[in-house]
């Protein structure tokens, strides 16, 4: 189901960028596409991603080095978030004995 | 070099103990200011004594090796990492990350964690220890199988709860195979003045024999008949709410494809894929209509294979 775009289309495609400033965020891998037989394939995420870096690059006045280190904590954030909530669900959903015990844990530490 | 205790002696670090020994006793016996009045040897010797101090004990020497020690002996200040601080309970810049205003996890997000003061670290959570114990309750999560029809169409279906009773469930028009559908506040009951956990179920679509789902789009084969396709026709085609006339167009061919469009879920599309099928008997009339065609209209159409 997934598809590929290529870098004309992604230019075409995210309002701010130019193929030099693609080129630029690859070589610096701050976006990594996959490797098709055609060149670089874009996925739906890369796409995201891009405007954000655009975004992020002109509204913050970002460099380069900033944009990467930006991009990492956004990163990690993200992860961080997405395994909070696999790990929430999976609590709430735990019978009252054990979200009792997960409770008091957690605010033993936390509080 | 200053700063490096090998070179105050003429060494490199992969020198040996006995090496180092050697090496201050030469710069002694010529730079002692004992000795020597040169105030130039007298900087060589006190550098050169300070690193045989630090370098004669092996264990100094490891950790001014390990960079534990600075030259003169000194720990090292430890280098802060703000990690350590940014983790703890209580960060005085600690913020929220988007649970609160989650409209599935904010409940559970504030039981497990208290509530964050927008901006930075609030009071948290004051009472503990069994009093006045407040706590939201289970979350349920369900399978839920839905015929194909009600998904594709919505509609109403009964499931039955862990506690017993049961509950009517509206499936939304257009559920997707996996979606997850949300009761709110008919999981367990909550503690305290916490509030109802909530329900989930977790849909999956039972399969058409004749409907096949890509999105909002539906796909079908329809079969028509040799004269509908020869001739064309105006013929029902089923959809997912109900037949529609469809044209299908003279000389019409097994694997062409018609679009209805608007008549899939949602406003998405239906994709009708042709299939000329055969009367169930080839009869004398056909057959002979065939053989004398065939004699002054045959055509190849596998011309261009590779066989």
């Amino acid at each position: 189901m997934s598809r590929y775009y290529t870098e004309t289309e992604v230019i075409a495609m995210v309002e701010e960028l130019t193929r030099p400033r693609l080129r630029r965020y690859c070589r610096a891998r701050i976006v990594q596409p996959v490797t098709t037989p055609d060149g670089p394939g874009f996925r739906e995420a890369d796409l995201a991603r891009l405007q954000l870096l655009c975004d992020l690059a002109d509204c913050h006045n970002l460099p380069e080095d900033g944009l990467r280190m930006v991009m990492s904590l956004i990163d990690q954030l993200n992860t961080a978030r997405g395994d909070m909530r696999a790990l929430m669900q999976a609590v709430a959903a735990e019978p009252d004995e054990v979200r009792i015990r997960i409770h008091r844990s957690i605010r033993g530490r936390r509080g | 070099m200053a700063g490096d205790p090998y070179a105050d002696l003429g060494l490199t670090r992969s020198a040996s103990e006995a090496e180092i020994k050697k090496a201050y006793r030469k710069i002694a016996k010529t730079d002692h200011p004992d000795l020597n009045p040169d105030p130039a040897a007298t900087q060589r010797f006190k550098a050169a004594s300070a690193a045989y101090d630090l370098l004669k004990d092996p264990e100094q020497r490891r950790r001014f090796d390990a960079g534990e020690i600075d030259e003169q002996g000194h720990e090292r200040p430890q280098r802060r990492y703000y990690r350590d601080h940014a983790e703890a309970a209580g960060n005085p810049y600690a913020q929220n990350y988007g649970f609160e205003g989650d409209p599935d996890l904010s409940d559970v997000f504030s039981d497990l964690f208290g509530r964050r003061a927008a901006g930075g670290f609030g009071q948290g959570f004051r009472q503990e220890g069994g009093r006045e114990f407040h706590m939201r309750g289970q979350d349920y999560r369900f399978a839920l199988e839905v015929d194909f029809m009600t998904a594709a169409r919505g509609g109403k279906t009964r499931i039955s709860l862990p506690e017993g009773g049961d509950l009517e469930v509206t499936i939304p028009r257009g559920v997707r195979d996996g979606q997850t559908i949300r009761l709110k506040g008919k999981g367990g009951a909550g503690m305290g003045q916490g509030g109802p956990g909530d329900a989930y179920l977790t849909v999956s679509v039972a399969p058409h024999p004749d409907f096949r789902r890509e999105g909002d789009d539906i796909f079908l084969t329809l079969p028509i008949t040799l004269d509908e396709a020869v001739l064309g026709a105006k013929v029902a085609a089923p959809t997912v709410d109900g037949p529609v006339n469809l044209t299908i167009p003279r000389g019409a061919t097994t694997g062409q494809k018609l679009r209805l469009r608007g008549r899939g879920i949602n406003g998405g599309d239906q994709q009708v894929e042709l299939k000329i099928v055969m009367p169930p008997k080839v009869d004398g009339d056909l057959a002979k209509f065939m053989e004398g065609w065939r004699k002054s209209h045959g055509y190849d159409p596998r011309r261009g294979m590779t066989i």
